[in-house]
């Protein structure tokens, strides 16, 4: 009865600790770990804050150069994209069918990225060379 | 030193526009954390939603198996996973119209903020795009702006990337961004329009 008490407020406190979104070392080893399992919602958060620091590097790096000019957004684009395939398919090696296919990974977080690229790049454009 | 070099920009205004979205976006959620995220209501809706969406997915792996080769349990097993969809359906609706209900302040809010923003930035160029936006675009991006440089950027088009980026990135952050089963949950997930 203790032994099923203990296990239940263990898996409690995991559950807790996962809503809380602590993050802990078990937490930032599974992001490089091919073996880890993942469930959909997981899988799509991180993608996500990916492409939203990739967006924030980028749109930084661009304007403080500057680069000027359409293509480098299309490269941003592409980069972006790349970096993202490559992290799902090479690094954690997922079956991209059980979670909804390419599209459904790479769409993650996509126009919140562009949104945030665009910003930063503008900003610091502006600010910097103006 | 920084803040002489900030405010000695020609473009300093961009980050007045910045700065105000992001109390606005603060401002809203919290808005929306009363009127909708804290309710029971909302609670259960989204429990139901996440729960339906992981069955169907469980349903449709299991669905796939050759195992399933009866066709009488497969027939059985095709009306559970409508049944489940139907219910996912009718319970993304209510979720829709419940936060619909209760967006209209949070509206009110943005409604306001916009035309404050406008009436101090009207005609004047906040930033400066590093190209030149297809004209699409350009209606956006030059928006009562005065001559042919389509490159100046109005402060609408910055507002317009400011709440998206922003508010989007808030509301994963806390945790209130719509369920992925919910309906219109999939492409290009903007800023929750029903609590805006």
């Amino acid at each position: 009865m203790r032994e099923r008490k203990s296990a239940k407020l263990n898996i409690q406190q995991q559950q807790q600790q996962h809503q809380n979104g602590h993050l802990s070392p078990f937490k930032l080893a599974k992001l490089l770990d091919p073996d880890a399992s993942w469930d959909k919602d997981q899988l799509g958060d991180v993608l996500h804050w990916i492409r939203q620091g990739l967006a924030l590097l980028c749109g930084l790096l661009w304007g403080a150069i500057p680069l000027v000019g359409g293509v480098w957004f299309l490269l941003f684009l592409v980069l972006s994209s790349g970096i993202i395939y490559a992290y799902y398919a090479l690094v954690l090696k997922v079956d991209e069918e059980e979670f909804g296919g390419h599209w459904a990974l790479l769409q993650e977080g996509v126009f919140a990225s562009i949104s945030l690229f665009l910003l930063a790049w503008i900003l610091v454009y502006s600010l910097a060379h103006f | 030193m920084a803040s002489a070099l900030l405010s000695g920009s020609k473009y300093s205004d961009g980050l007045t526009v910045v700065g105000i979205s992001l109390c606005t976006a603060v401002v809203c959620e919290a808005i929306s954390w009363i009127l909708i995220y804290r309710t029971a209501s909302y609670k259960s809706l989204k429990s139901t939603i996440d729960k339906a969406s992981k069955k169907l997915e469980t349903m449709k792996t299991t669905d796939a198996s050759p195992a399933s080769s009866n066709l009488l349990k497969k027939s059985s097993k095709i009306k559970k996973m409508d049944r489940v969809e139907s219910s996912l359906k009718e319970s993304s609706r209510d979720l829709s119209i419940f936060k619909f209900k209760s967006g209209g302040v949070v509206a009110l809010v943005l409604f306001m903020v916009f035309g404050l923003l406008n009436s101090l930035f009207e005609g004047k160029a906040v930033a400066k795009i590093p190209f030149v936006p297809i004209r699409l675009v350009q209606k956006m991006s030059h928006r009562g702006l005065t001559g042919d440089d389509m490159t100046d950027c109005s402060m609408a088009f910055l507002y317009l990337l400011c709440s998206i980026s922003i508010r989007t990135n808030l509301q994963k952050f806390l945790g209130f961004s719509p369920p992925r089963g919910a309906a219109g949950a999939g492409l290009f997930p903007m800023p929750d329009p029903k609590s805006s």
